[in-house]
């Protein structure tokens, strides 16, 4: 009752998770693969671009050993026409990116949750927002501004986009219902950090208005259950 | 409601309700302030919820009840069609500070699907309006105010929860410029 947090992940914690994404950076100065608890980092060969964690690219960053290349959805183009749809359609999310194809022979291992997916290396579909899209985006902007073409045209995308897509998220309510939901496909993790305990205290002030009504469905229910159906009860009762 | 301790659920069982006693009990007469009388039947009073409940569900043997509950005036027509109206421009708060409550409450006693309707319908309007003034930060001091002070004590827990998580999620983006 008096978690001192809100349910579910602080905005830290999701961008935490989010430093988990593979990143792709051209590197400036070699560095032997490493054998970390995750896995095995590829060995970098300047001027041959690899995919590594975000953190790792980040803190190569700041020493100035590598630069990190956006990912193709975060450029202008991108952006302006995924911005472009959230406009069109007024009532659901730009689609996700469509999974990689799972071959048989590996689909019980495939990763198919976005940390495992490269979904923000080079190789990354232009046209759809990836689940950690804005919390990279932020990261990225403020430690790599350098290496956008158009660093601010891309911050001003950003904002426009997240502006747009919290709005559905608001206007989202007003389908609604006590025991309903909102189709909430494509919506990022930052996003669903941030309406969460909006969208939950909705769902529970209308739960607790319609609650009577609910009990009310359920006892009759039960009673007719009980009873056999009303119909029938009659006719035993004719034939008494 | 949620809860034996709920502080909520305490204020919202609080609330008066007006209730005509239906027979003379001897000794109640300190409800209406005058000790040692008895109540006669007939008197309006106003109980709070918890104890108008218990005295109108309470069966003593005769097969009449001890009072008979009416609508809160909170809940009356004129309040239903102005909310059907217009959800966002009712100061409910001073209608009654735990207006959502006491409406599910009165609802536990009295089938009014319609009531019920009208509740969750504002609610929802109501709950966008209080979203958007959650994530203005201009909101608390420009011309939401108005707004802001008629909500009830629920809306006002996710015009609080709405802030904080917007909020939460601005601090992490300055901190991303610190560090």
């Amino acid at each position: 009752m008096a978690l001192p947090l809100p349910p579910g992940l602080t905005p830290s914690e999701v961008a935490f998770l989010c430093e988990m994404e593979l990143v792709t950076v051209i590197p400036r100065q070699r560095l032997e693969s490493l054998q970390l608890l995750g896995g095995t980092t590829p060995a970098l060969i300047p001027p041959y671009r690899n995919n590594i964690p975000l953190w790792l690219a980040l803190l190569l960053k700041k020493q100035r050993r590598a630069n990190i290349s956006p990912p193709p959805w975060l450029t202008q183009n991108s952006l302006q026409a995924i911005l472009d749809f959230e406009n069109e359609h007024s009532s659901t999310f730009s689609p996700p990116p469509r999974l990689p194809p799972t071959s048989s022979s590996t689909s019980s291992i495939s990763p198919i949750s976005p940390p495992f997916l490269p979904s923000s290396t080079v190789d990354a579909p232009a046209d759809a927002l990836p689940y950690h899209w804005l919390e990279l985006a932020e990261i990225l902007l403020e430690a790599a501004p350098d290496d956008f073409e158009d660093a601010d045209l891309v911050r001003r995308l950003c904002r426009d986009l997240r502006e747009t897509r919290m709005s559905k998220l608001r206007a989202g309510v007003d389908v609604l219902e006590a025991g309903g939901g909102v189709q909430m496909n494509g919506v990022g993790g930052m996003e669903v950090a941030e309406g969460r305990s909006f969208i939950t205290g909705v769902i529970d002030g209308l739960r607790k208005i319609s609650a009577s009504k609910e009990q009310a469905r359920r006892e009759r229910e039960s009673d007719e259950r009980e009873n056999g159906y009303p119909g029938t009860q009659e006719e035993d009762e004719d034939m008494l | 409601m949620t809860g034996y301790y709920s502080i909520n659920a305490i204020l919202t069982d609080s609330q008066k309700l007006p209730c005509t006693f239906d027979l003379t009990v001897p000794h109640l007469g300190y409800l209406e302030g005058n000790p040692g009388a008895p109540i006669k039947s007939g008197t309006k009073l106003e109980l709070p919820l918890w104890l108008a409940e218990m005295l109108a569900v309470s069966n003593n043997g005769s097969g009449s009840t001890v009072l008979t509950l009416d609508m809160p005036p909170a809940l009356s027509g004129r309040v239903l069609n102005a909310l059907k109206a217009d959800p966002k421009t009712l100061d409910l708060r001073s209608l009654a500070p735990h207006f959502y409550g006491l409406g599910s409450r009165m609802l536990e006693l009295f089938e009014e699907d319609e009531v019920g309707e009208v509740l969750g319908e504002t609610f929802k309007k109501r709950a966008k309006e209080i979203a958007d003034h959650a994530h203005n930060p201009r909101g608390a001091l420009g011309e939401g105010a108005e707004f802001l002070r008629g909500l009830d004590e629920e809306e006002r827990q996710l015009f609080r929860a709405a802030h904080e998580s917007a909020k939460a999620v601005r601090t992490w983006m300055a901190e991303l410029k610190t560090t």
